[in-house]
């Protein structure tokens, strides 16, 4: 597998909390990488560095071989990006949205739009302020996934999903997705979640990786849940 | 997805566009409803362009950015495959679109509706007030300016609130800082001698400052953290600050170093040694003959190049005090004719002068030995009404300051100078003063008074009568003072001499002739030319130039110039240095005449294209100096090869 991302010393300060440090990382196109890590250590933070809405401090991202730097947009293009907390113009339809993100993306699938509206239960009509955080959880993802993304990066997406979508998302559409290729980045706190997914896990603490390893060797190597496996490494520092 | 970005604006804002264009038409309604209440409308007009388009910009610009702070967007918007550049700049051409599609409607509106069309002339408004008044040109660039001050702005904050209160205060602010500085002692002089160079420094300045605001924003938008306030503000702090200084710097390189008119009024001052001297706002300038070229005498950025007396080698002038904020001249300078020992007598230096603050000069006229120089004064606001009279005089070496009593006849009851009241010429070896006094109601009518300094009285020389030539009405060794008058109100006007001596007059012309336009005096004082009208039975009158010899007693030639009232008042003659011929300004024609002595046609020389038009005519040696009033320059021809030369 050829690789994706390459991240190389990366850090990031907030005044004097330093949230990211030394962090490395590849990404191999194909695979689902799922990060844990507790609130607060970063995730959200390199999420949002990967996607350009915040600069780093220091080090370097490289995609496919490229370094990019902070106002770089042509490579957005090819990432889809679903916030933990999805924000839209509250005042635009669904509809609108869609439209609205469809002119910034070369590859926007319309008939996957379409039918994730139509999966999700999203009226196309529906002004976005009217939708609950849950809905917006769900057209967050539809927007990512009309993109035809060839890296996605969940920003703990699934918090705020019903049982049955969340079951869902995580059972069929991240393996449709896994299946098609598409490189995944799973950000999240909830451990549980990942265990059916995940390829490589990641734990991030104190500013930097302290695993980067397949899951199956992980989870041979301790012979425990992921749950337990989290706490275990995170306690150990 | 530019197009996507900058529509979204549209239909974000477009309620404030609906309401902005709610208030135009109501604005217009009043136009066509109340089309006899002009003062309201002129009210309303000022409204509508100095406070509804600026602050209308400013409540656009304001909340550029609230939607993506209040919905929290800006991150979403962050990580979209799109340029930030191209962010802002959808969203600020999307709401500087608006603001110009309401000018356009305004505009449009303005020029096909009549009752509008009373203020200005369509959309022409936009360029025909821009020099005069700046406005309302200005009115526009101040809502962009202010449109892009609070755009810039708003990328630091959320509140729409506190961005459009720092826009006010920091826009308006470098606005007035900017104003304040043209105003003050060293931006008044640009203002002085180039007006039209000091209303584009200021509109130069205020696209420079909202570009430096712009830049600071993008720069702050594209490469901080936006997630960090504090950073975020630090940022364009650390971009704006130096940008701000650098467009304060490029608008006073620009007012410095912009090209401008050269000047702003040329004004013939006098003639000594054969040598013409000329005033403009800049100063006192030499035009010497016999190396032909132009001598910068005194260099002033104040002078007043309507006040000026120039006699026996010595030249008193006025000098602006531009930091008064008024057209008040307040000093009077005195030089020689070579520029040096230059000094000024009033303000005088020093306790007990006589001279009150905030006296301004309206006239002076400096006596043919050039040791006293005649003042006419006028008060300021500042200066309380009382029995002062404006009349004084002054040695030109800055003593004997004397405040003259006035007459009230001559002056007005409470002996306050009247507006048309001005110094003609000194009577012989100094005893007196020549005043004229023009009474513009109902018709111009003229008195010529003398004022005797000895006695200190003003006595009533002539009724119905004035200088024949603003230029150069006194003969050249002084003696004598072309005049015009009318013996019977109403009867024709006669040409005559007054001797400044005796003060007695002798007709030139008398019968049917009609004393036209001024006279122009030769080198010797022996003749002098003058135009007149000659009736024709049945015709419109001919305008013939003629030549009035001291000599011989009588006109000793004449040529019919024209038949046509207009072209009649284009002519303007003047000697040439030899007094061997007559040279005849032909605006008309846009030509100078060269005639004999007997007034046949020698030749006739054209002006150079750039002189359009020729407002004055002198003669040195042999060329001739010709200003030209439209683009204020001063232009040389040499009478024997026939070229031209701009030497001011």
């Amino acid at each position: 597998m050829s690789e994706l991302v390459r991240i190389q010393h990366l850090s990031k300060n907030f005044g004097r909390k330093r949230v990211l440090e030394g962090f490395d990382l590849a990404v191999e196109s194909g695979r689902v990488y799922g990060l844990l890590g507790r609130n607060g250590e970063g995730k959200t933070t390199l999420a949002r560095i990967l996607m350009g809405v915040i600069p780093a401090d220091g080090g370097e991202v490289l995609y496919k071989g490229r370094r990019i730097s902070f106002g770089d947009s042509a490579y957005k293009r090819e990432f889809g990006y679903v916030p933990e907390d999805p924000f839209f113009y509250e005042d635009m339809t669904v509809r609108g949205l869609l439209e609205f993100n469809a002119r910034f993306y070369p590859r926007w699938d319309r008939k996957r739009a379409a039918s994730d509206l139509e999966r999700f239960a999203l009226d196309p009509k529906s002004r976005i302020r009217t939708l609950s955080r849950g809905m917006k959880l769900k057209l967050g993802l539809a927007v990512a996934l009309a993109a035809a993304p060839e890296f996605l990066i969940l920003d703990d997406p699934t918090s705020g999903l019903d049982v049955p979508t969340r079951q869902d998302f995580l059972r069929d559409i991240i393996r449709e997705l896994a299946a098609s290729g598409t490189t995944i980045l799973f950000a999240t706190h909830m451990v549980h979640e990942l265990e059916r997914i995940v390829e490589r896990l990641l734990v991030l603490h104190g500013g930097r990786l302290i695993v980067d390893e397949d899951f199956e060797k992980v989870k041979a190597r301790y012979q425990m849940s992921l749950e337990d496996i989290f706490v275990s490494v995170v306690s150990k520092g | 997805m530019f197009g996507a970005l900058f529509l979204k604006e549209w239909r974000e804002k477009a309620l404030v566009f609906f309401f902005g264009l709610g208030i135009l038409v109501i604005f217009f309604l009043a136009h066509l409803l109340f089309p006899e209440k002009k003062d309201l409308l002129e009210w309303l007009t000022y409204a509508v362009l100095l406070l509804f388009f600026p602050f209308l910009a400013l409540i656009l610009a304001s909340g550029g950015f609230e939607t993506e702070y209040r919905d929290g967007v800006w991150a979403y918007l962050f990580s979209r495959p799109v340029k930030k550049a191209v962010l802002w700049l959808a969203k600020y051409l999307s709401l500087l679109s608006m603001l110009l599609a309401l000018w356009l409607i305004f505009l449009a509106v303005w020029s096909v509706v009549p009752a509008l069309n009373e203020f200005a002339g369509g959309t022409r408004i936009l360029l025909g007030f821009r020099i005069e008044t700046g406005f309302p040109f200005w009115s526009l660039l101040q809502s962009v300016f202010c449109l892009t001050v609070a755009f810039s702005l708003a990328v630091l904050h959320e509140k729409q609130f506190n961005i459009l209160f720092l826009s006010l205060i920091l826009g308006l602010g470098l606005t007035a800082a900017v104003w304040l500085a043209l105003n003050s002692g060293l931006g008044a002089h640009l203002a002085w001698t180039a007006p039209a160079t000091a209303v584009t420094a200021f509109l130069v300045s205020q696209v420079l400052i909202a570009l430096a605001f712009a830049a600071a924003s993008i720069l702050t938008f594209v490469r901080s953290d936006f997630s960090q306030v504090r950073k975020k503000t630090l940022s364009f702090v650390r971009w704006g600050v130096p940008f701000l200084f650098g467009a304060l710097g490029l608008t006073a390189a620009w007012a410095i170093l912009a090209p401008g008119p050269a000047e702003r009024y040329i004004s013939f001052l006098y003639s000594s040694g054969g040598d013409p001297y000329y005033m403009t706002q800049r100063g006192i300038f030499k035009y010497s003959a016999t190396a032909d070229r132009v001598r910068w005498l005194v260099k002033t950025n104040r002078a007043n190049y309507f006040l000026s007396s120039a006699a026996a080698g010595k030249i008193a002038y006025g000098v602006f005090d531009v930091r008064s904020k008024t057209d008040v001249t307040e000093e009077l300078w005195v030089m020689s004719a070579d520029g040096k020992d230059r000094r000024r007598l009033l303000p005088a230096a020093g306790k007990g002068s006589t001279w009150p603050a905030g006296m301004s000069l309206a006239d002076l006229l400096i006596s043919p030995d050039g040791t006293k120089i005649m003042i006419l004064a006028q008060r300021s606001a500042k200066v309380t009404p009382g029995e002062r009279s404006p009349l004084w005089v002054v040695n030109a070496d800055g003593t004997g300051l004397e405040n003259l009593p006035g007459d009230p006849a001559l002056l007005g009851a409470k002996i306050e100078m009247r507006a048309y009241v001005y110094l003609v010429a000194w009577v012989q070896a100094g005893g007196g003063v020549l005043i004229a006094q023009r009474f513009p109601a109902p018709a111009n009518t003229y008195r010529l008074w003398v004022y005797d300094l000895k006695n200190q009285t003003a006595r009533l020389l002539l009724d119905n009568a004035l200088q024949a030539s603003w230029f150069s009405p006194v003969s050249p060794r002084g003696e004598r003072l072309a005049i015009k008058y009318q013996k019977t109100a109403g009867k024709p006007w006669v040409l005559a001499l007054l001797d400044l001596k005796t003060l007695g007059t002798t007709d030139i012309t008398g019968g049917d002739e009609r004393v036209w336009s001024g006279a122009s005096w030769d080198k010797t004082g022996d003749q002098l030319a003058y135009l007149i009208r000659r009736a024709q039975p049945g015709g419109p009158g001919a305008y013939a130039l003629a030549v009035y010899s001291l000599t011989a007693g009588k006109t000793v030639s004449e040529r019919t110039m024209t038949t046509k009232e207009s072209d009649a008042l284009l002519l303007w003659p003047a000697w040439t240095a030899d007094g061997a011929k007559l040279l005849v300004l032909d605006r008309t024609g846009n030509r100078l005449k060269v005639l004999r002595p007997d007034l046949s046609e020698e030749k006739t020389i054209a002006f150079p294209a750039p002189v359009r038009l020729p407002a004055g005519l002198q003669t040195a040696g042999d060329h001739v100096l010709i200003e030209d009033g439209e683009t204020d320059t001063l232009w040389r021809l040499d009478l024997r090869t026939g070229s031209w030369k701009k030497i001011l």
